[in-house]
C-alpha cells in the first residue's frame, strides 16, 4: 500500500553540515553508552570520562524526546580532554532525522555579515520542520497505448490507454494533451508509468520485467521493474523534513533575485523570518508540521564576545530553539569584548542558564587506549614498544601532539619498508617534530637570535 | 504457562495484521469498481447511438434503462467509492500504527501530519528537489 511505504523511507533532504570539522575525531561512531546510558569503557570509539559521557548521554535522551529544546548545555575541560570528541558523539548517535549544526567560535566573525546575523542562521538552521507531502497518483503497467490521428491530419486527437496492475485492468480515455505528454514521454506498452492525478505529469518508472524479452537490443539505462501490485490509483505520502534556514533562504530569495548581484550581503531580514514563524506555527496549530529541535554546537565559545552572549541570551528565549551546546577549554578569563573576568570567559547570567559537563584528563591506560583506536583510524601498524613509549611521550607533552606522531612515525616506517612502526620510528619523528614545551623551551633559549623579539623591537624600522 | 502467553501475544499480533491485509485488499476491490465504473461512464459518454435507453448489466441480468438515470446512478456509486476508500484509507494508519506497536517498532516519523496543500508545497519544492 503507498500510504505507508512512501512514509517508512524519509529521503535525504539535508544539506544540514553533519561534516566532520576536525579529522581528529574521525573514529567517533557514538556516545558508546548501552542500553541503560551506562557508558562502556571503550566502545565507538570514545574512551574514558564515564562521567562526562553518562550526563551527555542523558542530555542526548532528552534531546531525542524533545524535552530540552531551548537549553544550553556547556562542557569545559582542559585542552586535549575529549570535549569536541563528545560532541561529536552526540552528533553521531542523535541519527539522520534531528539537524545538527556545527560551528567555531570564530566563525561568526566575518564582513559578510553581522555576528548575531550569523548566530541566527545557525540557530535556524539547527531546527528542523517536518512536512507531509500527498500525491494521488495513477499507478499502472502500459499495456497497450492506442491514438487515432483524424484522416484529415488536423483536429483533435483521441486514444485510449490501457493500464494494469497486478490486481486489475482498465482502459482511459485519452484527451488531446494527455496524449502529447504521452508522446513526449515515449511511453510505450510494457512501460510502467506514474501519472500524477492533480497535475497530469507522467513519470515513467521502468520497463515491467514481462517485457523484458520483447526486445534483446537495450540501451543501458533501461531499467526493469515489476509490475506494480494493488490498485491502480494510489495515496503516495511522502514525509520531508527541512531546516527554518532553508526556508527562509527561499523567501528571501523570491522577494527579487536582483538581490543575487546588488552585492547581497547574505543577511535575512528580521521580517522575513517573522513571516516564516507564522506560518510554520500555523501549519504546526493546523497540524500540518512538526518542529523538530536539533542541535546547535558552538566549539571555542570563550571566541565570542558580550553581545553575542547577549543574543544567545535572548535567543534561547524564543520558542523556536534549539538546544545549544557549547565547548570551550578556558578557565578563568577575560570575556571578549569586554574587561572583565569570568569563569570559561563566559558572563555569569549566561553560566547561570548552562548545564555544565567537565572532562577530566585521560589516565595512562585511556590514552594507550586512544592511541590504539586512532591507529587503527589510520591504518598504522604500532609495535608493542613504540605503542608505550608513544603512550608516553602522549602523558608527558599532550595527546594531540602524540596522534600527530602516529602518521608521521608512519611515514618513517614506510620509508624504510618496514611493516610496524618501531620504537626508533618514533624517537626520528620525536627528534624532528617539537612539541609545544619543547619549542617554547627553545624559544626562550634563543629569543635573541629571533626578529621582533623583545630587545630588538625598539630599533626595527616599521615603515 | 508461558508458552499459552506467547501464543496469545503472537495471534493479537496476526489478528492486527490480517486486518491490515483485509482492508488493503478492499481498497484494492474497490478500486477496481471505482474503474469500471469510469470506463462505464465513459463508454456513456461516448456512445454514438441516439437511442436514449441504454443495457444495464445488474447482477446476471441485462436491463434496458434511461441513459440520464444509469449516468446518475453510476455517478451516485462512484462518489459513494471513493467515500469509502477515503474511510478505510484513514483508518488503515490507525491499524498500521497498532500492528507496530504490537511488534515493538517504533512509530513512523510524521506519520499523523495532515498534507501541506498544492499551493504551500509549491512555495518550498526548491527545497524537496534536492
Amino acid at each position: 500500500m503507498a500510504a505507508q511505504m512512501a512514509t517508512t523511507k524519509v529521503p535525504e533532504v539535508r544539506d544540514l553540515t553533519r561534516i566532520e570539522r576536525i579529522g581528529a575525531h574521525s573514529h567517533i561512531r557514538g556516545l558508546g553508552l548501552d542500553d541503560a546510558l551506562e557508558p562502556r569503557q571503550v566502545s565507538q570509539g570514545m574512551v574514558g570520562q564515564l562521567a562526562a559521557r553518562r550526563a551527555a548521554g542523558l542530555i542526548l535522551e532528552m534531546i531525542k524526546d524533545g524535552h530540552i529544546a531551548g537549553r544550553a548545555v556547556l562542557i569545559a575541560g582542559q585542552p586535549g580532554t575529549g570535549k569536541t570528541a563528545i560532541a561529536m558523539g552526540i552528533a553521531q548517535s542523535l541519527g539522520q532525522d534531528t539537524p545538527f549544526t556545527a560551528l567555531a567560535g570564530s566563525e561568526i566573525f566575518s564582513l559578510e555579515m553581522s555576528k548575531t546575523e550569523a548566530l541566527s542562521q545557525a540557530f535556524r538552521k539547527a531546527i528542523g520542520v517536518r512536512i507531509k507531502e500527498e500525491t494521488e497518483i495513477i499507478e499502472g503497467e502500459v499495456v497497450e497505448i492506442q491514438i487515432d490521428r483524424p484522416a484529415t491530419g488536423t483536429g483533435a486527437k483521441v486514444g485510449k490507454l490501457t493500464l494494469k496492475t497486478t490486481e486489475m485492468e482498465t482502459i482511459y480515455d485519452l484527451g488531446n494533451k494527455m496524449i502529447e505528454s504521452l508522446t513526449k514521454e515515449k511511453v510505450q506498452a510494457g512501460d510502467v508509468i506514474t501519472i500524477d492525478k492533480a497535475t497530469g505529469k507522467i513519470c515513467k518508472l521502468g520497463r515491467s520485467f514481462t517485457r523484458a524479452r520483447d526486445y534483446d537490443a537495450m540501451g543501458p539505462q533501461t531499467q526493469f521493474v515489476q509490475c506494480p501490485e494493488g490498485e491502480l490509483q494510489k495515496r503516495k505520502e511522502v514525509v520531508h523534513t527541512v531546516s527554518l534556514h532553508e526556508i527562509d533562504v527561499i523567501n528571501s530569495r523570491t522577494q527579487g533575485f536582483l538581490a543575487l548581484f546588488s552585492g547581497d550581503t547574505g543577511e535575512i531580514k528580521s521580517e522575513v523570518r517573522e513571516q516564516i514563524n507564522a506560518k510554520v506555527s500555523e501549519w504546526r496549530e493546523e497540524g500540518k508540521a512538526e518542529i523538530i529541535p536539533g542541535v546547535l554546537f558552538i566549539d571555542e565559545v570563550h571566541m565570542l564576545d558580550i553581545e553575542c552572549f547577549s543574543f544567545l541570551n535572548r535567543a534561547l528565549e524564543s520558542d523556536l530553539s534549539p538546544v545549544l551546546i557549547m565547548a570551550t577549554n578556558r578557565g578563568i578569563t577575560r570575556i571578549r569584548g569586554t574587561n572583565y573576568q569570568s569563569p570559561h570567559g563566559i558572563p555569569i547570567d549566561m553560566l547561570d542558564r548552562l548545564l555544565i559537563i567537565a572532562t577530566s584528563p585521560y589516565t595512562e591506560k585511556e590514552t594507550r587506549q586512544i592511541l590504539k583506536i586512532r591507529c587503527e583510524e589510520e591504518d598504522v601498524e604500532l609495535s608493542e614498544e613504540a605503542h608505550t613509549v608513544l603512550t608516553r611521550i602522549g602523558q608527558e607533552t599532550s595527546l594531540r601532539y602524540a596522534i600527530q606522531l602516529i602518521s608521521t612515525a608512519g611515514l618513517v616506517c614506510r620509508k624504510r619498508r618496514g611493516t610496524e612502526v618501531q620504537v626508533e620510528d618514533i624517537k626520528r619523528v620525536y627528534s624532528l617534530f617539537l612539541d609545544e614545551a619543547r619549542s617554547s623551551q627553545y624559544m626562550k633559549e634563543y629569543q635573541d637570535s629571533f626578529l621582533f623579539n623583545e630587545a630588538q623591537s625598539g630599533q626595527m624600522d616599521t615603515s | 504457562m508461558d508458552s499459552q502467553r506467547v501464543m496469545d501475544y503472537l495471534m493479537e499480533v496476526e489478528v492486527a495484521a490480517e486486518d491490515v491485509l483485509a482492508d488493503k485488499q478492499q481498497i484494492v476491490d474497490l478500486d477496481a469498481r471505482r474503474n469500471r465504473n469510469r470506463e462505464a461512464l465513459s463508454a456513456l459518454r461516448n456512445c454514438a447511438s441516439d437511442n436514449d435507453k441504454v443495457k444495464v448489466c445488474f447482477g446476471n441480468m441485462f436491463i434496458k434503462f434511461p441513459k440520464e438515470s444509469t449516468r446518475s446512478m453510476i455517478q451516485k456509486d462512484q462518489e459513494q467509492l471513493e467515500q469509502e476508500i477515503n474511510d478505510l484509507r484513514k483508518g488503515l494508519k490507525a491499524k498500521v500504527n497498532r500492528l507496530n506497536d504490537l511488534q515493538g517498532k517504533p512509530e513512523l516519523r510524521g506519520y499523523n501530519l495532515s498534507p501541506l496543500t498544492g499551493d504551500e508545497l509549491k512555495a518550498i519544492n526548491s527545497i524537496l528537489k534536492r
